[in-house]
């Protein structure tokens, strides 16, 4: 019986094939960094990619291609004190390549739910990205997601606009009260700010999450879904554990 | 190997049957060591691993390991054993990280701390969670107390050690909470599962329908194979239940998505289908060198046509093409031909009066939607979800080549009437993304609206099952490539099935847009050129993805490359791959499969565009598959025959994604 033994050496974790040790890979990455994955998702044209690309390499071209597949870059956060690196997947908006881009949800951490404050479509899409990211990122109905919206393309004349931020409040008043920011991935305006309170909006889930499991483990196996409403509810909340 | 990391983690996925036979047997061997008593058999262990005590305590650092007395497992936790000075000393396995080492007890006083046990009998989850310093293991206790343990892992690698966990306990990921495992029962599990219902046992992952179809109609054929194949499963479900991991599953989930739907009729008709790489794979011979030709010239084209306007020897012109393709001042000419607007065959005469009607026509329908009323399109939504796409999609179509650079650029104008116009011309398809890819090239040398339009139709002939509803045709074209590559390639296949990457996603793109987002614009118009000559067989861009991939394996080994990092590499790949060395390459791949042309198998042969060698093997089930080609193909003939045979092996799970597949598309 050799085989067995786990023996991690120091920051060893470095390139280590995310096939062949997945799991420990997507923990482990180049450092000791908490490694997030987050999903941008969104029409069509709302600036996905722009958002990903201005708080990466903190670049913007305005005449960049729309996304074709599956994309993503890291990139390395500091958040009090804590470096988190994130990698942040950017898929085509498409309903088309829906089953191609689903797969991606599985494993992430953070979502971030967009759309463009100059297209009351891609707004009123919102939820339904929310309920498709829900349907197949494993997170089962009843439970939480730390999402953030995020109203992109703020730079655009107010006769441009066509989604106020009110409106934009209220549907997380009532979805589960997710953060909400409006970004310019053009004009560089809280792009930072968006991906720093998803990371947030993360360890804040995830201090939640733990405290409930040391509350509430005894009965966890007949325990109802929590009643909070949230966008994050998927509907038909009857499967209870097991 | 990285350096210092770990050895044999047991992979905690989906495993075969045979997997799960030697887990038992492992299993069977760990119990006659019984007799070793306080001895105990180490499973698994984890060096700097600090017990969470009280908060007024000090927390210590030793080893956690999952231990077997008997015929039990614990969880077991020691203080390391070490003199004081070894903060220093033991920096190889370096985990308390020193700006927190006053935190600690010193390791002598450490060393005295007990060691902790716990049974896993007695455990009734386990959760990780991730913190500002590390990551923190907790296990809970069944029963009334409410008992906690919790590990701190400073490395924030308690996933490694969960997952060796995983190999070794039962235990099942919460659906709830990705991060929280419940661990079976040890005593009543069996009775558990068999009170179960048969259908909840999984036999039929999540869509029972089809799966219970698929069960049916092989019982009905092969009642033994079926039954033995269905009890299986129930040893799958008793002995070992798998826990996904994320990027696994992601993997998965894709190959679900990847799964063409014929293989599903194809199942349930209860054929079975060999895959490729059972039977002995043919040795290619070593590859020729081969090297290109010059452009179909000036002289050679006025060579080819007759004093009427006929071009001649069409072969021989696209011969040359394959070769060279062409001289970039005949491309203007040359593509009509390529592409099927002009015949090959027609006069100067003819060809005038074809233009002229294909002009009148692509205006008639240019007027269709531009004189739909504002009315029209409020009731008209699926003609309005399209304007809407185009018109963002045009946007950001080559805006940096000066052709399509600046605002208000007329040509970005001409895009954008040509696409709304293809809409017109075929509803059905309407506008998929990747095709105002397609259109840039045409247009920028046609520069006239209706020529490129027309050059756009025939172009889109060829390509439409790139952009059907159900990315049926990508699908077929990605598992095409694997089977091709199992053939050309065997090692590297097996690598990436062995990284998650057996379902070719990651050359997703260069086939949606046929490498358009890979190369210069003057690249990627010869390569489109050498492809529309047809030659040297059907799926040559098919050789041509082999033919990069050859080029790139030895990165991806080197880097140990997984499921992210190869589709990472690939797309980075953009803009820096050489195309003339990759089309001799993939010619010379092309040599070396005709030169064992007889012992190719039927898969492969058929995909580049052979007859099969036992034709009466395939009959049967081309006949139920069906050709639904969409309205706009006359060019995949050659595919037909092949859709069934390559993956036909998954079975039931082909079940799981035929129930995705629909329920969302």
């Amino acid at each position: 019986m050799s085989g067995n033994n786990v023996v991690l050496g120091r920051g060893s974790g470095s390139r280590v094939g995310a096939g062949g040790t997945p799991l420990a890979q997507k923990r482990l990455n180049t450092s000791k960094n908490v490694l997030l994955k987050v999903v941008i998702l969104g029409n069509g044209g709302v600036g996905k990619s722009c958002l990903m690309n201005r708080f990466v390499s903190n670049h913007f071209d305005q005449h960049s291609f729309h996304t074709i597949g599956v994309e993503f870059l890291n990139k390395d956060l500091e958040i009090n004190g804590e470096t988190y690196t994130l990698q942040i997947w950017d898929t085509a908006g498409q309903e088309r390549f829906k089953s191609l881009r689903t797969p991606f949800y599985r494993g992430s951490d953070v979502c971030l739910i967009t759309y463009a404050v100059n297209d009351q479509k891609s707004f009123k899409d919102v939820s339904m990205w929310c309920k498709e990211f829900l349907t197949y990122a494993d997170v089962k109905e009843g439970s939480t997601f730390p999402f953030i919206l995020v109203g992109n393309k703020a730079d655009v004349s107010e006769e441009g606009r066509q989604v106020t931020q009110e409106e934009a409040r209220t549907w997380c008043k009532e979805n589960g009260n997710p953060p909400f920011i409006e970004t310019s991935a053009k004009d560089a305006i809280n792009v930072e700010l968006a991906f720093q309170m998803a990371v947030d909006r993360w360890i804040k889930f995830e201090e939640k999450m733990d405290r409930h499991y040391e509350s509430e483990v005894v009965d966890l196996r007949s325990v109802k879904p929590p009643q909070r409403a949230s966008c994050c509810m998927n509907g038909q909340s009857s499967r209870t554990e097991e | 190997m990285p350096k210092g990391y770990v050895v044999n983690i047991p992979r905690s996925r989906r495993v075969s049957r045979s997997r799960s036979n030697q887990l038992s047997k492992a299993a069977d061997t760990l119990e006659t060591m019984e007799e070793s008593g306080e001895q105990g058999t180490e499973l698994v262990s984890h060096h700097g691993v600090i017990l969470k005590s009280s908060p007024k305590s000090y927390d210590c650092s030793g080893t956690l390991s999952l231990m077997l007395y008997g015929r039990n497992k614990y969880i077991e936790w020691k203080a390391a054993e070490v003199n004081v000075d070894s903060d220093t000393q033991d920096h190889e396995w370096a985990v308390v990280s020193t700006g927190r080492s006053s935190r600690h007890r010193s390791n002598s006083e450490c060393a005295r701390a007990e060691p902790l046990r716990l049974n896993t009998v007695n455990l009734k989850s386990f959760r990780v969670s991730r913190h500002r310093h590390g990551q923190h293991l907790t296990f809970a206790q069944r029963g009334e107390s409410r008992s906690f343990t919790t590990f701190i892992f400073h490395q924030g690698n308690a996933d490694v050690f969960v997952k060796s966990l995983l190999g070794q306990l039962k235990a099942y990921r919460s659906r709830r909470d990705r991060n929280l495992y419940h661990l079976e029962e040890e005593d009543s599990q069996e009775t558990q599962e068999l009170r179960r219902s048969f259908a909840e046992l999984n036999l039929f992952p999540e869509t029972a329908p089809y799966g219970v179809w698929n069960f049916i109609g092989q019982f009905r054929q092969r009642p033994y194979e079926a039954t033995m194949g269905a009890f299986c499963k129930i040893t799958d479900a008793l002995l070992y239940k798998p826990v996904e991991n994320d990027d696994n599953s992601v993997a998965e989930l894709l190959n679900h998505s990847l799964m063409e739907e014929d293989t599903v009729i194809a199942n349930v008709s209860g054929e079975e289908y060999e895959v490729i790489e059972s039977k002995a794979t043919p040795i290619l011979p070593s590859r020729p060198l081969v090297t290109r030709g010059s452009p179909l010239s000036v002289e050679r084209w006025a060579q080819a046509t007759a004093a009427d306007g006929r071009v001649t020897d069409s072969a021989a012109i696209k011969k040359i093409v394959f070769h060279g393709g062409v001289n970039p001042s005949l491309r203007y000419e040359v593509w009509k031909y390529l592409l099927g607007y002009y015949p090959w065959n027609s006069t100067y005469a003819e060809r005038m009066s074809l233009r002229k009607s294909k002009v009148e026509e692509y205006f008639q329908m240019k007027q269709q939607w531009r004189s739909m009323t504002p009315g029209q399109e409020e009731r008209f939504s699926d003609f309005r979800d399209r304007k809407s796409l185009i018109d963002k999609d045009v946007k950001r179509t080559d805006r940096v080549l000066p052709f399509y650079a600046g605002d208000d650029n007329r040509n970005v104008e001409l895009l954008n009437d040509i696409l709304m116009t293809y809409v017109m011309y075929n509803f059905d398809l309407g506008y998929v993304q990747g095709m105002s890819d397609l259109l840039s090239p045409l247009l920028q040398l046609m520069s006239n609206e209706a020529d490129a339009f027309w050059c756009f139709v025939g172009f889109m002939d060829r390509t439409c099952t790139n952009f059907d509803m159900d990315q049926a045709g990508m699908k077929l074209q990605l598992q095409q490539l694997h089977t091709l590559l199992s053939i050309i390639d065997p090692q590297f296949t097996r690598y990436l099935d062995e990284h998650e990457s057996g379902n070719m996603f990651f050359c997703f793109r260069w086939l949606l847009v046929l490498f358009k987002r890979e190369f210069s614009q003057e690249d990627i118009m010869r390569l489109w050129e050498v492809f529309w000559s047809d030659l040297p067989c059907p799926n040559f861009h098919l050789l041509f993805c082999a033919a990069i991939l050859d080029t790139e394996k030895e990165n991806l080994y080197a880097n140990n490359c997984g499921f992210t990092e190869i589709l990472k590499h690939v797309n980075d790949l953009s803009l820096r791959i050489d195309l003339e060395s990759t089309l001799s390459k993939a010619e010379g791949l092309y040599l070396q499969l005709m030169n064992i042309e007889s012992d190719l198998p039927d898969a492969v042969r058929t995909i580049i565009g052979l007859e099969p060698l036992h034709p009466e093997e395939g009959d049967s089930e081309s006949d139920s598959i069906g050709e639904d080609d969409g309205d706009c193909s006359n060019h995949t003939e050659h595919d037909s025959s092949i859709e069934t045979v390559s993956l036909g092996a998954l079975s039931g799970e082909v079940a799981y994604d035929r129930g995705i597949n629909l329920q969302y598309m």
